[in-house]
C-alpha cells in the first residue's frame, strides 16, 4: 500500500442502459507501465475519464499517495499531475504545435503570450524524450503520429507524472508504435507512472509491469506480466480461448469479380495524383489486401472504388459492369459492400437508432419501403434478425441511439449491414481498427466467410498481422502505386515491411494480376 | 411521438400552473377580483386613440393627434390610452375598437383615413361611443355609401389656408421663382397647391409687383413616394431657378429635401413640421391635429357642445388652430419658429392669419378640372383662381 | 453466466428507467424554458408599472382563453414560417429566408387574385396554389446556390429576404390593378379569393388554419414514416454518412429548400388572403419596405418546438396565445410598446432556454439516478 501513487477504489459508474464501472479497483505504483485491458465497451475508457475528471462516479473513491481527493473536472486531475492522450485527440487543427502545446497554460504578461520560454521548454522536452515535432507547423498538415506526439508533450509540459495513454497505438504505423513503446518505458523509468489503455496483447508483453483486467464492466483482476502469458491475459479479457491465427481452407479462385484499370486519382489535399496508374483484378473466393503505411493513396483508392470521391482517368469493373462513373447507389445495386475506414464520418448516423443504421443501405429496398412508406415492422424485424445474427450488444437493442453504443459494436452493426446485404465484393477498409482480439476474431471470421461463400474480399489494412494473416494475395501500395504482388505463404513479415516502405519494389505488369 | 406527447403535456401544465399560481395572486388583494372573471377590469380608460399602421411617435397623424389626446386629457384629468391593433387591416382596425370599447373608452380617436371603413362600422356596433375620425370620413368598403351618424365627429383640414399661408410666406420672404410638387391630385393635396397659388398672388400684390413677377413651377408627382424619379425632378426645378419648391405628397417630400440640400436651396414641408427632418425646411404648412383633437374634446367634456361636430364633417381652418405655420419649436420655448426665414416674421404671419381667421380673405378650395386624374392644366389655375401676379407653368 | 444474467437484469431495469426520466426531462425542459420566459416578462411588467403588472400579466397568460378565434388566425402564418424553418432544420439548413420566402407568397397570391378572374369557388385556392409556388421558387434559388455552388444558405436566403421584399414592394407599386397609391397599399381583394371563413364570430379565423395544422401533421409523418424523411434527417444528422448510403444530397438539399419555400409561401397566401370581418373589405398589402416579421417568429417557434411539426404547432399557438393576451394587457393601462417588450421577451427566452434542452435533462438525469443508486448497486456487487 505504501507505494501506490494512484488509487482508485470501489468505482462505480453508470450511464443510460448500462453499468459502465461496476465496483473496479485499480492501484497504480509509482514508476510503473499499469497496463489496463479489456475489449470493446468493458468499461476501460469510462474508468479512465473518472480518473481525469470527465466523468464523476457514483460510488467509490480516488487516493492520490493514500489521500482521498476530489477529481471533479481535467483541471483538478493536472494539478495532481494527472495527464491523458485521449484516443480522439483534442487538438486545434489551425493552432501551430507550440500553440497547441501551451493552450490553457499560456505563459503570460499582462494577457499577451510570452511564446519564447515556451518554445524553450517544449524543445528541451522533445530533445530529451526524443518526441520529434515542428514547433510550428499547423496541426492540420502533420501525421496522426506526430499530433499525438504534440499529446504526450501536452502532458509533459504541464509537468505531469501521472500519464494515462488511452489506446494510443491504434491509430499508429508499425514503425511509430514502436519508438511509443520506447518512449513509454524511458517515461517509467524516470519515475514517471503509466497507465496504458490498449487491447494489443503483444504490446502490453513488451512494456507492461502489470496489468488489470476488465470486462463487460467489472473487475476480473490484477497480474503481473512476468507471471502471465498472452493467453492467460485474452482468457481474462473475453472469457473464453481466443485463436491468434486464422482459419482457414485453400480455395481457388473463381470469376473475376473486380477489374481495375489503370486507375489514377487526385489527392483530396492538393493537385498531386494519389494514386498512380493502379491495375488489379479481385477474383470471387478470395481475399485481397491492399498493404502499405497509412497516407500513401489507400483512403483515395478506396473513395474512388467506392464512388465518393471522382476518379480522375482509368477504370473501374464490377460484375462486368463499367462502374467507373457509377453513383454510390448503382455502385450497391451491382453488388458492392463497403465496410467504411471512418465509422463515424461514413459509416454510421450516430443520431439514429441502431434498427435505423441497418437498413441504411436497404431502406429503399421494396422489403422496407412502400410507396415511400418505410415499412417499420420490416425494419424492427430484420434489425433484431441482425442484431441476435451478429450478436450486436447495446442497451436499448433496435431502439439505441448508435452513438451510445461501444466501438466495437458500432463496427459490428456496420458489418452486419453491408454482409447482410446482397453483394459479390466486400470492400473492408481497416475493419479491425480500434477493436479488441475478441471482436478482431470476430470480423476475421467474417471475412473468411464470405470468401468461402465465393464472395471476393478487398480488404485494405495497416496492421501487418492482418494483412499475413487473413488475405490470399497482398497488393502492396507505396506513393500511390502498387509496388508489389506478393503471397502471404512466400514471404516474411520483414520483407512485407521493406516493399511498404518503399525500400523494395516489384515492377508489376498490366494484367499481370490474379494468373 | 413520446417527443410529441411530452411537448404537449408541457403546454397543458404550462397553462395549467399558470391558471394555478395566478390564482393567489389576485387572492393576495394585490388587484379587485372583478365579478365577470377578469372580462374588464375596474381601471379602464375613457379616450382611446387607436393608431393606424405607423407607431405613436410617426411625426405625422398618430403622433399629432395623440399629442392633443395627452394635452386635454391630462388637463382635465381624464384616463386616456392607445391602443395598437394587432393588424393592419380594416377588421384589425376595428378590433382595436371594439378592444378600445372593452376597456371602457368613451371616446375614440382615430387619426387617419385609413379608419373610414372601420368607423362605419364602428359607429353602428356603438351608438354610445363617441368617435373622432381625422382627415376622413366613414364609408363603406367600395365607396357606395358614406354615412356620419351623430356619435362620430369627422374632421377634415382646410388644406387651402395652409396652402395660401406657405405662397405668402414665401413671397413675403422675397422669393420669386417657387415651386409645387404635390403628390396625386387628391382633394387634399389640391386644396395645397391652389393655396400656395393664391397665397403667393396676395403676397405679390401686397408688396407692389408686377404681372407675372412670380413664376410658378406647378407639379404633381402622381405618387406619394420617395424615389429618384421625384428627386431628379426636383433636382431640374432647382436647375431651372425654382428658389423654394412646396412639397405636398408625402414622403415625396424627402425626395426633394434631398435634391433641395445638394443645389442649396430651400423647401416648405407639409401636414406636420418638418423643419426636423432638414436644415433646407424652411417651414411646413401643417394642419392642427392636436389642436382640432383638443377642440372636439372639449365640445364633449366642457362645453357641452358635441352637437357642433357630430354626424357630419367639419373643415378645420385658421380660425380654429385647424391649420396654419409652426409657431414653436418643440423641446424649446424660446426658440423662433420662423429663425429659417430672413425677412418673414411671426408678426406678419399673426397679421394674414388673422385675416384668414375673420373670413376677410377667402382662400378657394377647389376648381373645375377636365383630366380625369385632377391634374389642373396651367389656364385652368389662372383663370380660376384669379392669378395676375404669379404666372404658372405646369409640368 | 451469473453475472450475464444481473447484467439483463439491471439493463431492463434501466430501460424502464430511460423512457421515463428522458420524456420526463423533455417535457420539463419545454415548461421550464416558458417558465423562465414568462418570469422574465413579470419582472419587466413589474418594472414598467408594479400596481399593474399582476392583472396585467394576467392578461397576458390568460387572456387568449377568451380569443381564441383569433389565437389560432394569427397562429396560422407562424406555424407556417415555423414549419418552413424547422423542415430545413431537419436536414441542417438553416432557412433564415422564410420572410422573403413568405413575401412571395403574398405577391403570388395577390397577383392571382387582383389579375385572375376566377369562379369564387375555386380562386382562392388557385391563389393559395399560387402563393406555395412563389415560395418555392424563393426557397429553390438558394437551394440550387448551396447544393451546386456550396454557397451557405444563410447568407443567400438573407439577401433573398431583401431581394424578394423589394422585388414586391415594386412590382406592386407599379400595377395600377393592384396598387391604390393615395392609400399607399393595395386595393380590396374580391371576395371570390378570400379563404372561407370559419365564422367564429368577432374573429377572422379561417380555413388557412386547418389547413397549417393538417400540413404540420403530414410534415410529421413525412419526417417520420417516409423514406424521404429517412434521408432527409439522415443528410441532417451526417451528410457524410448520406453520401456513403447512396443517398442524392444535393438533390435532397435543393427539394427540401423548395418545400420549406413552398411553407412559407402558403404562410403569406394564408395570411394575405384572409377573410375580412367588413363585407367588401379585405387585408391589404402596405409596400413599405420592410421585411415581414412573421419569418423571424418563424426561427423562435421552430426553436421553441425544437424542429418537430407538432411541436412548432404547438409554439406557434401559445406564441399567439400571449400575444393575444399582452394586446388585451393594455387594458390595464400598458402601454403597446412595453407590452410587445413582455412578449418578445416571454417568446424569445423560451426558444433560447430550450436549446439548453440537452444540458436541462442530464442533470435531471441525474438527480434521478441518484434515487435508484442504491438497489442497482446491491445488485451488481459481488
Amino acid at each position: 500500500m505504501e507505494n501506490y501513487i494512484v488509487e482508485m477504489l470501489n468505482i462505480t459508474k453508470k450511464f443510460p442502459g448500462i453499468i459502465a464501472n461496476d465496483n473496479i479497483t485499480l492501484r497504480l505504483k509509482k514508476g510503473e507501465i499499469h497496463a489496463l485491458l479489456g475489449e470493446n465497451g468493458a468499461g476501460k475508457s469510462t474508468l479512465m475519464s473518472v480518473l481525469f475528471g470527465l466523468y464523476r462516479p457514483e460510488i467509490g473513491e480516488i487516493r492520490k499517495n493514500g489521500e482521498i481527493v476530489k477529481i471533479n473536472n481535467p483541471n483538478d486531475a493536472n494539478d495532481l499531475g494527472i495527464g491523458m492522450v485521449h484516443q480522439h485527440f483534442k487538438l486545434v487543427d489551425i493552432f501551430t504545435v507550440l500553440e497547441n502545446i501551451i493552450l490553457g497554460v499560456e505563459p503570460n504578461t499582462m494577457g499577451f503570450i510570452q511564446k519564447k520560454d515556451a518554445r524553450k521548454k517544449v524543445v528541451e522536452l522533445s530533445e530529451k524524450y526524443g518526441l520529434r515535432v515542428d514547433p510550428d507547423n499547423l496541426i492540420e498538415n502533420i501525421t496522426v503520429g506526430m499530433q499525438q506526439r504534440v499529446e504526450i508533450l501536452k502532458m509533459l509540459y504541464r509537468d505531469n507524472e501521472i500519464l494515462i495513454f488511452d489506446e494510443p497505438t491504434a491509430v499508429l504505423t508499425p514503425q511509430e508504435i514502436k519508438e511509443l513503446l520506447q518512449i513509454m518505458k524511458g517515461f517509467a523509468e524516470e519515475g514517471k507512472s503509466i497507465l496504458f489503455i490498449t487491447h494489443k496483447l503483444n504490446e502490453i508483453m513488451e512494456v507492461a509491469d502489470r496489468c488489470t483486467v476488465l470486462r463487460k464492466g467489472k473487475y476480473i483482476g490484477t497480474v503481473d506480466i512476468k507471471d502471465s502469458s498472452k493467453e492467460e491475459l485474452s482468457r481474462m479479457m473475453v472469457g473464453r480461448d481466443i485463436s491468434f491465427t486464422v482459419q482457414k481452407e485453400k480455395r481457388e479462385p473463381g470469376e473475376v469479380v473486380l477489374s481495375v484499370r489503370n486507375l489514377t486519382v487526385q489527392s483530396k489535399n492538393n493537385k498531386n495524383n494519389a494514386v498512380k496508374n493502379v491495375s488489379f483484378d479481385v477474383r470471387a473466393g478470395e481475399i485481397v489486401c491492399l498493404a502499405g503505411i497509412d497516407g500513401n493513396g489507400q483512403t483515395e483508392f478506396v473513395h474512388a472504388l467506392t464512388g465518393l470521391q471522382k476518379s480522375t482517368s482509368g477504370n473501374i469493373n464490377l460484375m462486368g459492369n463499367d462502374i467507373t462513373n457509377a453513383s454510390i447507389r448503382q455502385r450497391s445495386i451491382n453488388g458492392m459492400s463497403h465496410i467504411p475506414e471512418d465509422r463515424h464520418k461514413h459509416g454510421l448516423v450516430l443520431d439514429y437508432k441502431l434498427e435505423e443504421n441497418l437498413v441504411l443501405q436497404r431502406y429503399w429496398e421494396p422489403e422496407f419501403q412502400k410507396g415511400g412508406f418505410i415499412k417499420f415492422d420490416s425494419v424492427r424485424k430484420y434489425s433484431e434478425g441482425l442484431i441476435d445474427k451478429f450478436d450486436i450488444r447495446s442497451g436499448q437493442g433496435p431502439i439505441t441511439i448508435a452513438r451510445s453504443m461501444s466501438g466495437g459494436n458500432q463496427q459490428k452493426a456496420i458489418i452486419a449491414r453491408e454482409i447482410d446485404k446482397k453483394h459479390e465484393l466486400l470492400v473492408a477498409v481497416q475493419p479491425t481498427r480500434g477493436l479488441d482480439v475478441g471482436a478482431i476474431e470476430y470480423v476475421h471470421k467474417q471475412l473468411v466467410q464470405r470468401r468461402d461463400e465465393g464472395k471476393a474480399v478487398f480488404l485494405v489494412s495497416l496492421e501487418l498481422d492482418e494483412v499475413m494473416n487473413v488475405s490470399d494475395r497482398i497488393l502492396v501500395i507505396y506513393e500511390g502505386e502498387i509496388v508489389g504482388e506478393l503471397d502471404p505463404k512466400k514471404i516474411t513479415v520483414q520483407e512485407l515491411g521493406l516493399y511498404m516502405s518503399g525500400a523494395k519494389r516489384d515492377n508489376i505488369k498490366e494484367n499481370n494480376n490474379g494468373e | 411521438m413520446k417527443k410529441t406527447l411530452a411537448l404537449a403535456l408541457a403546454f397543458l401544465l404550462v397553462a395549467l400552473s399558470v391558471a394555478g399560481c395566478s390564482k393567489p395572486a389576485t387572492d393576495n388583494g394585490t388587484t379587485p377580483e372583478p365579478s365577470n372573471g377578469g372580462e374588464s377590469p375596474t381601471e379602464g380608460f375613457e379616450i382611446a386613440l387607436i393608431t393606424d399602421k405607423g407607431n405613436i411617435d410617426d411625426k405625422s397623424f398618430n403622433q399629432g393627434a395623440w399629442e392633443g389626446v395627452i394635452a386635454f386629457a391630462e388637463a382635465e384629468n381624464i384616463t386616456h390610452q392607445y391602443i395598437k391593433p394587432e393588424e393592419a387591416s380594416d377588421a384589425g382596425y376595428l378590433a382595436a375598437i371594439d378592444l378600445a370599447v372593452t376597456g371602457g373608452a368613451k371616446v375614440i380617436v382615430t387619426p387617419g383615413f385609413l379608419f373610414e371603413v372601420p368607423i362605419y362600422e364602428a359607429q353602428t356596433r356603438y351608438p354610445e361611443v363617441k368617435f373622432i375620425l381625422l382627415d376622413g370620413a366613414p364609408r363603406t368598403a367600395d365607396y357606395a355609401t358614406f354615412e356620419t351618424k351623430e356619435n362620430v365627429a369627422s374632421v377634415m383640414y382646410s388644406e387651402e389656408q395652409s396652402g395660401y399661408l406657405a405662397g405668402y410666406a414665401a413671397v413675403m420672404e422675397g422669393m420669386t421663382n417657387l415651386g409645387f410638387m404635390g403628390g396625386m391630385a387628391v382633394p387634399a393635396v389640391q386644396a395645397f397647391g391652389y393655396g400656395y397659388l393664391q397665397g403667393a398672388e396676395d403676397a405679390a400684390e401686397e408688396l407692389g409687383m408686377g404681372d407675372g413677377a412670380i413664376k410658378v413651377t406647378y407639379h404633381y408627382t402622381g405618387n406619394f413616394e420617395e424615389n429618384d424619379t421625384n428627386k431628379a425632378t426636383a433636382r431640374t426645378m432647382f436647375q431651372e431657378g425654382v428658389e423654394v419648391i412646396f412639397a405636398a405628397g408625402g414622403a415625396v417630400g424627402k425626395s426633394v429635401m434631398s435634391a433641395a440640400s445638394e443645389a442649396d436651396a430651400k423647401v416648405i414641408g407639409v401636414d406636420v413640421d418638418q423643419r426636423y427632418d432638414s436644415e433646407t425646411v424652411i417651414t411646413s404648412a401643417t394642419k392642427g391635429l392636436a389642436a382640432s383633437v383638443i377642440s372636439v374634446l372639449e365640445s364633449i367634456y366642457k362645453t357641452n357642445s358635441w352637437d357642433t361636430y357630430a354626424g357630419k364633417t367639419t373643415y378645420f381652418n385658421a380660425s380654429n388652430d385647424g391649420v396654419g405655420l409652426p409657431t414653436k419649436v418643440i423641446g424649446d420655448d424660446a426658440a423662433d419658429a420662423f429663425d429659417r426665414f430672413e425677412t418673414f416674421n411671426k408678426a406678419k404671419y399673426d397679421e394674414i392669419l388673422a385675416k384668414l381667421a375673420d373670413g376677410s380673405i377667402e382662400v378657394i378650395r377647389k376648381i373645375d378640372v377636365a383630366d380625369a386624374k385632377g391634374n389642373a392644366t396651367a389656364d385652368e389655375l389662372t383663370s380660376q383662381l384669379n392669378l395676375a401676379k404669379v404666372a404658372v407653368t405646369t409640368r | 453466466m451469473a453475472n450475464n444474467n444481473d447484467i439483463t437484469h439491471s439493463k431492463k431495469y434501466n430501460i424502464k428507467n430511460i423512457t421515463k426520466s428522458s420524456a420526463f426531462s423533455s417535457f420539463t425542459a419545454a415548461l421550464m424554458a416558458i417558465f423562465l420566459g414568462m418570469i422574465f416578462g413579470f419582472i419587466i411588467m413589474l418594472i414598467a408599472a408594479p400596481e399593474k403588472a399582476v392583472a396585467g400579466f394576467r392578461f397576458v397568460l390568460l387572456g387568449g382563453l377568451k380569443r381564441i378565434g383569433d389565437v389560432f388566425y394569427f397562429a396560422t402564418p407562424i406555424i407556417m414560417t415555423g414549419l418552413s424553418v424547422g423542415f430545413a432544420f431537419k436536414m441542417g439548413l438553416f432557412n433564415i429566408g422564410a420572410s422573403g420566402q413568405y413575401t412571395m407568397g403574398m405577391f403570388f397570391a395577390l397577383y392571382v387574385g387582383f389579375m385572375m378572374d376566377l369562379p369564387s369557388g375555386i380562386h382562392w385556392i388557385v391563389a393559395i396554389l399560387a402563393g406555395i409556388l412563389g415560395g418555392m421558387i424563393w426557397g429553390f434559388i438558394p437551394g440550387v446556390f448551396k447544393a451546386l455552388l456550396n454557397v451557405n444558405e444563410v447568407i443567400t436566403s438573407i439577401m433573398f429576404n431583401y431581394i424578394g421584399m423589394y422585388l414586391v414592394d415594386m412590382m406592386i407599386q407599379t400595377n395600377e390593378t393592384m396598387y391604390i397609391s393615395t392609400m399607399a397599399r393595395t386595393k380590396y381583394l374580391p371576395q371570390s379569393v378570400q379563404i372561407p371563413s370559419l365564422g367564429i364570430q368577432g374573429s377572422n379565423v379561417n380555413l388557412g388554419i386547418i389547413f397549417a395544422i393538417l400540413i404540420g401533421i403530414g410534415l410529421y409523418m413525412v419526417l417520420q414514416k417516409t423514406t424521404f424523411g429517412y434521408e432527409l434527417k439522415a443528410t441532417g444528422y451526417n451528410k457524410f454518412a448520406a453520401e456513403y448510403a447512396g443517398m442524392r444530397v444535393k438533390t435532397n438539399i435543393i427539394i427540401t429548400m423548395v418545400i420549406a419555400g413552398g411553407l412559407a409561401g402558403l404562410g403569406g397566401a394564408l395570411a394575405i388572403l384572409a377573410p375580412s370581418a367588413i363585407a367588401g373589405s379585405s387585408m391589404t398589402y402596405e409596400p413599405i419596405n420592410r421585411i415581414a416579421a412573421a419569418g423571424f417568429n418563424g426561427i423562435a417557434v421552430a426553436l421553441l418546438g425544437s424542429s418537430h411539426p407538432i411541436g412548432i404547432i404547438f409554439a406557434s399557438i401559445f406564441i399567439s396565445h400571449i400575444q393575444r393576451g399582452g394586446t388585451l394587457a393594455s387594458l390595464v393601462g400598458y402601454k403597446p410598446e412595453i407590452i410587445d417588450v413582455v412578449i418578445a421577451v416571454i417568446i424569445y427566452f423560451s426558444a433560447f432556454a430550450m436549446i439548453m434542452n440537452a444540458g436541462l435533462a442530464r442533470l435531471l438525469m441525474k438527480l434521478v439516478k441518484h434515487d435508484d443508486k442504491v438497489p442497482n448497486n446491491t445488485k451488481g456487487a459481488e
